[in-house]
């Protein structure tokens, strides 16, 4: 009762910020956008002629509908691993901070909830908004072109986790910087800082033939090893939209240990702090 | 028996992150409230009342010692679920009507969703805001959310109360409310525990009262036992320097308050031997009366000491 009080309350916040409805009515245009204004002539599984707002567009003659919907879910999982992603970050940077007002943080903490909950109530809380909002547009497109065009891949869904999933660990760091600061602004700075430094460790093999010391390699190594692997969690779920098989899993199963070791640190400092 | 409150050696000690200066909020605060108590916590700013409050609350990790609520270990959740608190400078969620802030902090507080229907318009009706329930807490005035805050702090028929400046921002309609519902529950067998600088209401109000001075219960006791002086008063006019002088002699006291003097004598023969001496003289007394202070006197007695 009380993890989904904090959850609701969470939402309720998300609301009313209008963060929630923000991604909601971007979420629904898009939507909007394929179910009324793209039209798919699909003849023996290949796109005979495709119009956007009454203009027909050329078509590669020979295009087939399977390829179309792959592109459209690349395109839209690649969106929303990004821009999506970066939106997520700057909406619940505010959410997670919020807990931790002065007036506002005495009032949950005298109440019979261990603190662990309260982080954790706020945390999945965020999850939920976000999946929400990932979910209702991934769904919507999938239904979308299956029904016009007939090919009903589900590998959107699956890139879908994959976006939530790095997301969930984002959410993580977003905590323990709100935990340690206080600040939706230091919160969201840390955060990008943190995938600006994933996106150049990504080029961790030039990086090392680039550094002459052995040291400077190793700290390289150790730093792409044990920080979030945003850059790889895109390759991987380039190959999950492609339908191709992923040749390794340990930049998700690294990254999550980041996230654990991120969300516990914030819980084990919000535990000791003194309000 | 098991207190409603029991503090043993409290300490909290905050260090500065760099220069590791230390500032003793609260050293060694031993206080016990008796279950059903009326008790007031008073100190000038900075005396260490909210950092002690804090630790009851958990809010705030004690440096050293222990804070028990009715015989639990206030860091324990559970020993927080007979406490109702109502914080000063709160922060109520605005986006929240005044029935949902309620709804929420009860589930929190643990009360079923069923009682919660049920108690909801109860309280918003016993704090006078019954029309207000479906009304965003933004628009609320301090008088209300002072109220609606109070209600929220009733929301689990809490045993102790703990209310930081209760009448803060509110009319003196609204203190009298307060302080009725404050009297109902005391009626019930409530501990209620006010964290308070309006002298006057603590003295109206509580039966017990504790000052706090650089973090130390500096006076302790009833407010009866506080206020009375155990002395008689003995105000006279237009005397004589050697009356006066005479008077003087026998008194533990004179105050000279806008041409008249007053003096203060333990007992009530020695009293009356002043009158005497003064009726010889052909003075007139104007005033004979039992001492007593205010709270206030009390008060600033204790807080000036060296």
């Amino acid at each position: 009762m009380v993890t989904l009080a904090l959850i609701l309350d969470t939402v309720r916040e998300a609301m009313a910020r209008k963060v929630f409805w923000a991604f909601f009515f971007a979420s629904s245009a898009i939507l909007l956008f394929f179910m009324f204004i793209m039209h798919v002539d699909v003849v023996n599984g290949m796109v005979a002629s495709m119009t956007i707002f009454q203009a027909r567009g050329h078509v590669n003659g020979n295009m087939s509908a399977e390829k179309l919907v792959q592109n459209a879910q690349g395109g839209l999982s690649v969106f929303l691993y990004t821009v999506g992603m970066g939106l997520a970050i700057f909406a619940s940077a505010g959410l997670i901070s919020a807990v931790f007002e002065p007036g506002r943080v005495e009032l949950v903490l005298s109440k019979p909830v261990g603190r662990t909950k309260i982080l954790l109530g706020r945390y999945f809380g965020n999850l939920v908004i976000v999946a929400a909002n990932l979910f209702y547009l991934t769904l919507g497109v999938w239904v979308i072109f299956g029904i016009k065009v007939g090919v009903w891949r589900p590998h959107i869904l699956l890139a879908s986790v994959v976006t939530l999933f790095m997301f969930s660990v984002m959410l993580t760091f977003i905590l323990l910087t709100a935990v340690l600061w206080e600040s939706a602004a230091v919160s969201i700075i840390a955060t990008f800082a943190l995938i600006v430094i994933s996106g150049v460790l990504a080029a961790k093999s030039m990086l090392e033939r680039l550094l002459s010391s052995e040291f400077s390699r190793d700290v390289v190594a150790t730093l792409y090893y044990a920080l979030p692997k945003i850059p790889d969690g895109g390759n991987i779920l380039r190959l999950v939209i492609m339908g191709q098989p992923v040749d390794s899993w340990m930049p998700i199963w690294s990254t999550a240990l980041f996230g654990v070791i991120a969300l516990g640190s914030g819980l084990w400092i919000f535990s000791k702090r003194n309000f | 028996m098991s207190y409603a409150i029991e503090t043993e050696g409290l300490v909290k000690v905050y260090k500065q992150r760099w220069t590791k200066r230390e500032m003793r909020a609260v050293d060694g605060i031993s206080l016990k409230v008796e279950p059903g108590a009326t008790f007031g916590l008073l100190g000038p700013n900075g005396a260490g009342k909210t950092t002690f409050v804090k630790m009851l609350l958990a809010c705030s990790h004690p440096t050293s010692g222990r804070a028990m609520v009715f015989g639990k270990d206030s860091w324990i959740p559970e020993s927080r679920r007979s406490i109702g608190y109502l914080p000063e400078n709160h922060r109520f969620p605005t986006y929240l009507t005044g029935a949902g802030m309620l709804d929420f902090y009860g589930a929190l507080s643990g009360v079923d969703a069923a009682t919660r229907k049920v108690r909801i318009p109860e309280l918003l009706d016993m704090v006078g805001l019954d029309r207000w329930g479906t009304t965003r807490l933004g628009k609320y005035s301090k008088g209300m959310l002072q109220r609606v805050g109070l209600a929220q702090a009733l929301i689990h028929e809490p045993k102790l109360l703990v209310l930081d400046e209760p009448s803060d921002g509110v009319d003196p309609v609204g203190r009298k409310q307060i302080r009725d519902i404050l009297h109902r529950l005391e009626e019930k067998g409530v501990t209620i525990f006010l964290n308070s600088h309006l002298l006057q209401e603590v003295e109206l109000f509580c039966r017990d009262v504790a000052i706090i001075r650089k973090g130390k219960v500096a006076l302790e006791g009833t407010v009866k036992d506080l206020t009375s002086e155990g002395g008689y008063r003995v105000d006279v006019e237009h005397v004589s320097d050697n009356l006066a002088a005479e008077l003087k002699s026998r008194a533990k006291g004179v105050v000279s308050n806008n041409g008249t003097l007053q003096f203060l004598y333990n007992t009530r023969e020695e009293a009356n031997k002043a009158f005497d001496t003064v009726r010889a003289a052909n003075c007139e007394v104007t005033a004979m009366t039992k001492a007593s202070s205010t709270l206030e006197e009390v008060f600033i007695r204790t807080v000036e000491q060296k």
